[in-house]
């Protein structure tokens, strides 16, 4: 391609860019604006201050001084990552299993199962503790993790990104003597990179923002994570929002980074890779 | 290859997830350490922790757990562990909101343990704090802060429109809103802010006649009570002649403060921690008391709005020590609330504790005011009123009627909505 | 006779495998979700609190009450309101900026893919925080417009029925349009770059390309995101919680937020709780299977 034919591309997506710079606006404003607060005084914050400050120092202090910061993003780390490896893994078996294999079986039951997420997690929480408590799981990681482990939307969402899964491949495979197990890991998981992305990416966020749950269950500050913490800074009689917003911002930061990393994957995928 | 990552990966999840399982964090059962749930690092866990520190002085061993436990997560933890049936996880002691009590010991009587054989002389605190944490004649929860309703303004904002804080001192609503509209047509302030949803004016406004939006029986009581029709009647106007600021939330209320947009706040004494984090407004606030319900017999100046008390849960092991904690400090050292007072700024309920020097201090920020032994002063004079655990549902059914009302709803109408709304979630 | 049996074990095989691939993750939903669900209603034919939970005389006594209150109508109403207009708003944006952010030719790819992404990761307390001073009477909003000449004083968005029910559904857009456009990146993916290239050659406009190739292709990843954001905004909460605390009047409550007040506001009462739960899940139940039934189609 010559250069000018080059230029003339990038002239034609100039409505692209332009649109685009809006909606990035928008979607970055909170967040400057959220850095911002946390270099602010609580009463500058209050007055909708938008300018960064020079208080951030301070903030940081109170807030590490007041709460176990680093307890609580290292729980977080640790249950959010875990929670994406064994989330991913099975969710991405199940998905493959009911697209592939499927008949009308499994269709049927891939159909019940997607009725687990329709009600109400408050309508469930009581059984689940009393559970819970009787498999003396309280106050453990593994209580944690196992609700959030199995999703009806994870196994969906690899069975729906599955059927771009060519058969053909399969088939192939099956011919070569590959068993059924082998095909999984070694043609569809390196095939589906950009699915395997995009679900780290939302597993880990909401594993990440869990809360309703993890703080039931959770009665000990040893096991505080980010949300948690979060909430015991808007509780107090007075509430500091510089410091909260500092709070907020170490809350925020590893979602983006997961997402800025993974990212890439989602969208340079499967080209190459099926052929 | 990457199988063999996979491998790895997998393996180094599972053994991850069995240590995890494997490290069941629970609190040794040491008999000589009480957990406790408390929820403010500057306040209430610091003020356990002092009284913690000072019985140990004399009870060797002892210590405190406490687990920083949100007020809102407090009520999930414990309605969820209740619901199933299993305490097991409750602490040895609870803080609690004063507002949310009655509505614990109505759905889980058997969370909570009596405190039939404390040793404590009860009548050291206001007969209404008391009543928060009672039912019947059996008490249930050890009184720590003070919720006492004052007014505070801005002297400057007042002395710009001709007015001192003597002007709205035990004053009547209907002055208070004369006061209000002038120094709004004078000054564009606000004489008061208010939430429009989970505001609390209108509860502090019909406790301080000694009654409720609920009879003695408990039933609901809105259309045909005059005292709650007077005081809907009040605020309303208040808020259609532009004395109150009527704001959505929480942030906005504290925001026509700091801001300065409001010249006035009335609520529990608590509120001074927000007001004093506002340093430029150092010596321009000034407190008082609340402005009493206009043609009401039983009115006065005076209301309590939120505060909260110790529980010792049905969970406590061992119940004598708890009880001995709480009453050898929290229930009658007058030196332990010297100590705190300074350090944490809760003021306390014991009526003792209001003589000592410390809380004769002038305050700098209220312009040199004596502001806790006020506020003791204040709170010896709150009315009774009946308590019900339906306390949230009914402030939001009169906090809609008066939205109704605003929008243009006829007062009969709306009323009638809220009344009939109130009763039917007081129905099982 | 001998290779008839051995493609016959050859099919089992794999139909055994099917069954053991899907068979972890089948039994952990069954355990954590539908179990506690048979659990919970069974609550829902009870009344009481705790230790007294007894079962409602009549046993339906809690559905019958549904029909008697008024707040849940409203929050029903409010709530499907969020729904239809919010819902196809939306994805139709979500799967503009994917297409947008998927053209090879376009620099800075990973940095608005980023942006866009980013609502979704803000946590949920700085953004409340944002939209209701943003949206409050002396905020930004309203300083903005006010200097535009559009209004001339402050305007009570939050404070107003209508134009609070607005701030929600804007709220949810911007939170919720970047991580759908994940999904639909994600989807892109799968389409073969020949399949484009093909349909240029042809002489197909952008917005033919759109509607005759990527719509289609895209119609599974299409499906699970209405799917997913049909059970999201039944089951909203977040936003009516935090921005509104469903008022004014109740005017902005959402379903899941008047069942969580139920549970842990007001006296508790989990056994209505759970009925308004069962009576939301069969909401959503019905509306995703006609989604299903309707587009999930193998061709």
């Amino acid at each position: 391609m010559t250069k000018k034919n080059k230029s003339a591309i990038q002239r034609r997506l100039i409505p692209t860019y332009i649109f685009l710079i809006i909606v990035s606006f928008f979607s970055v404003f909170p967040l400057y604006w959220m850095i911002s607060a946390a270099t602010n005084t609580s009463t500058d914050v209050s007055r909708g201050r938008i300018i960064p400050g020079s208080y951030f120092m301070e903030n940081f202090k109170n807030l590490t001084s007041q709460q176990p910061l680093w307890r609580a993003l290292g729980n977080s780390f640790f249950y959010a990552i875990l929670t994406t490896v064994i989330c991913l893994l099975i969710c991405s078996i199940a998905g493959y299993g009911f697209e592939v294999y499927h008949d009308k079986g499994k269709d049927r039951l891939f159909s019940i199962l997607l009725l687990a997420m329709m009600v109400p997690q408050v309508a469930t929480m009581v059984p689940l503790f009393k559970m819970f408590s009787k498999a003396k799981l309280l106050n453990t990681s593994i209580g944690f993790i196992l609700p959030i482990i199995s999703t009806p939307f994870m196994i969906m969402m690899f069975r729906q990104n599955a059927r771009a899964f060519p058969v053909d491949i399969i088939e192939a495979a099956r011919i070569d003597g590959l068993s059924e197990v082998r095909i999984f890991f070694q043609m569809f998981i390196p095939t589906m990179k950009s699915t395997y992305a995009a679900a780290a990416v939302i597993t880990f966020m909401n594993a990440w923002n869990a809360y309703l749950w993890p703080k039931v269950i959770m009665t000990d500050n040893k096991a505080i994570t980010m949300p948690m913490l979060i909430a015991n800074l808007i509780t107090g009689y007075v509430t500091d929002y510089g410091m909260l917003m500092c709070g907020v911002l170490f809350c925020s930061i590893p979602t983006m980074v997961v997402f800025f990393v993974l990212q890439k994957q989602f969208a340079e995928g499967i080209t190459g890779a099926v052929k | 290859m990457k199988k063999k990552v996979l491998t790895v990966l997998l393996t180094g999840a599972m053994v991850a997830s069995m240590a995890a399982g494997a490290t069941v964090v629970s609190a040794e059962d040491n008999d000589n350490t009480l957990t406790v749930w408390a929820w403010d690092q500057n306040f209430n866990i610091k003020s356990m922790q002092i009284a913690a520190d000072q019985y140990a002085a004399d009870h060797e061993g002892f210590s405190v757990d406490i687990i920083e436990t949100s007020s809102d997560d407090c009520q999930t933890k414990l309605t969820t562990a209740a619901n199933a049936g299993d305490y097991s996880t409750l602490p040895d002691i609870v803080l609690m909101q004063d507002n949310s009590y009655q509505k614990f010991l109505k759905a889980y009587p058997d969370a909570f343990t009596d405190l039939k054989d404390m040793n404590i002389n009860w009548d050291d605190f206001g007969a209404l704090k008391q009543s928060y944490s009672m039912v019947d004649d059996t008490h249930y929860g050890v009184p720590f802060d003070n919720g006492a309703v004052i007014a505070c303004y801005r002297t400057d904002i007042l002395e710009e429109a001709g007015y001192t804080l003597d002007d709205l001192t035990d004053i009547t609503w209907s002055k208070f809103e004369e006061i209000g509209k002038d120094i709004h047509e004078k000054t564009g302030k606000y004489l008061l802010t208010s939430e429009a949803t989970g505001g609390d004016t209108l509860m502090m406004m019909i406790q301080s006649c000694g009654a409720n939006f609920v009879n003695e029986d408990g039933e609901a009581y809105i259309v045909g009570n005059e005292t709650a029709e007077k005081c809907i009647d009040l605020y309303t106007e208040l808020v259609q002649n532009d004395v109150v600021k009527l704001v959505n939330n929480w942030d906005e209320y504290i925001a026509t403060i700091t801001s300065g947009e409001a010249a006035g706040i009335v609520n529990g004494n608590w509120i001074t921690a927000t007001l004093m984090s506002t340093e430029d407004q150092k010596g321009l606030w000034g407190i008082t008391t609340m402005p009493k319900v206009d043609g009401v017999d039983t009115a006065t100046n005076y209301a309590n709005n939120g505060g909260s008390s110790w529980y010792i849960t049905s969970n406590c092991k061992n119940v004598e020590l708890a009880e001995d904690f709480l009453a050898s400090t929290f229930g009658s050292s007058t030196d332990f609330y010297d100590a705190i007072l300074p350090e944490t700024g809760a003021i306390s309920c014991y009526l003792p504790a209001g003589e000592s020097e410390v809380y004769n201090e002038p305050n700098e920020f209220f312009g040199g005011q004596p502001i806790f032994s006020t506020i003791v002063e204040y709170s010896s004079h709150i009315p009774e009123f009946t308590k019900t655990p339906y306390h949230y549902e009914a402030r939001e059914c009169v906090n809609t009627a008066v939205v109704n009302i605003v929008n243009g709803t006829a007062k009969e109408d709306a009323l009638q909505e809220a009344q009939d709304t109130l009763a039917f979630k007081m129905t099982e | 006779m001998n290779s008839k049996k051995k493609g016959m074990t050859l099919a089992t095989k794999q139909k055994a495998a099917g069954w053991i691939f899907l068979a972890p993750a089948s039994i952990m939903i069954a355990i954590m979700s539908f179990y506690p669900m048979i659990r919970a209603f069974i609550i829902s034919l009870q009344t009481g609190a705790g230790a007294n939970m007894r079962f409602a005389d009549p046993i339906f006594s809690n559905y019958k009450r549904i029909l008697a209150d008024k707040v849940f109508q409203q929050s029903i109403a409010n709530t499907f309101l969020y729904l239809i207009i919010q819902v196809p708003i939306m994805l139709i944006l979500a799967i503009l900026l994917a297409q947008l952010l998927n053209n090879k030719d376009l620099k800075f790819k990973g940095f608005f893919r980023t942006c866009v992404f980013l609502p979704c990761a803000t946590s949920l307390v700085s953004y409340s925080l944002i939209f209701r001073s943003m949206f409050a009477t002396d905020g930004l909003i309203n300083s903005v417009l006010m200097k535009l000449g559009i209004l001339s004083t402050g305007y009570n968005f939050l404070g107003n029925a209508t134009s609070a029910k607005i701030v929600i559904i804007i709220a949810l857009i911007w939170r919720w349009t970047g991580y759908n456009m994940v999904f639909y990146l994600a989807g892109l993916q799968n389409i073969e770059y020949s399949v484009y290239e093909a349909a240029k050659i042809d002489g197909a406009n952008g917005w033919k390309t759109f509607w005759k190739i990527t719509v289609p292709l895209l119609k599974p990843t299409i499906i699970m995101t209405f799917i997913m954001s049909i059970n999201g905004t039944l089951q909203l909460f977040d936003e009516s919680m935090n921005l509104t605390k469903g008022g004014p009047a109740n005017s902005t409550i959402t379903m899941s937020h008047y069942v969580y007040n139920t549970c842990f506001v007001n006296v508790p009462n989990f056994g209505y709780a759970a009925a308004m739960s069962f009576i939301i899940f069969i909401m959503v139940a019905v509306l995703a299977f006609i989604n299903l039934k309707v587009g999930d189609t193998r061709d």
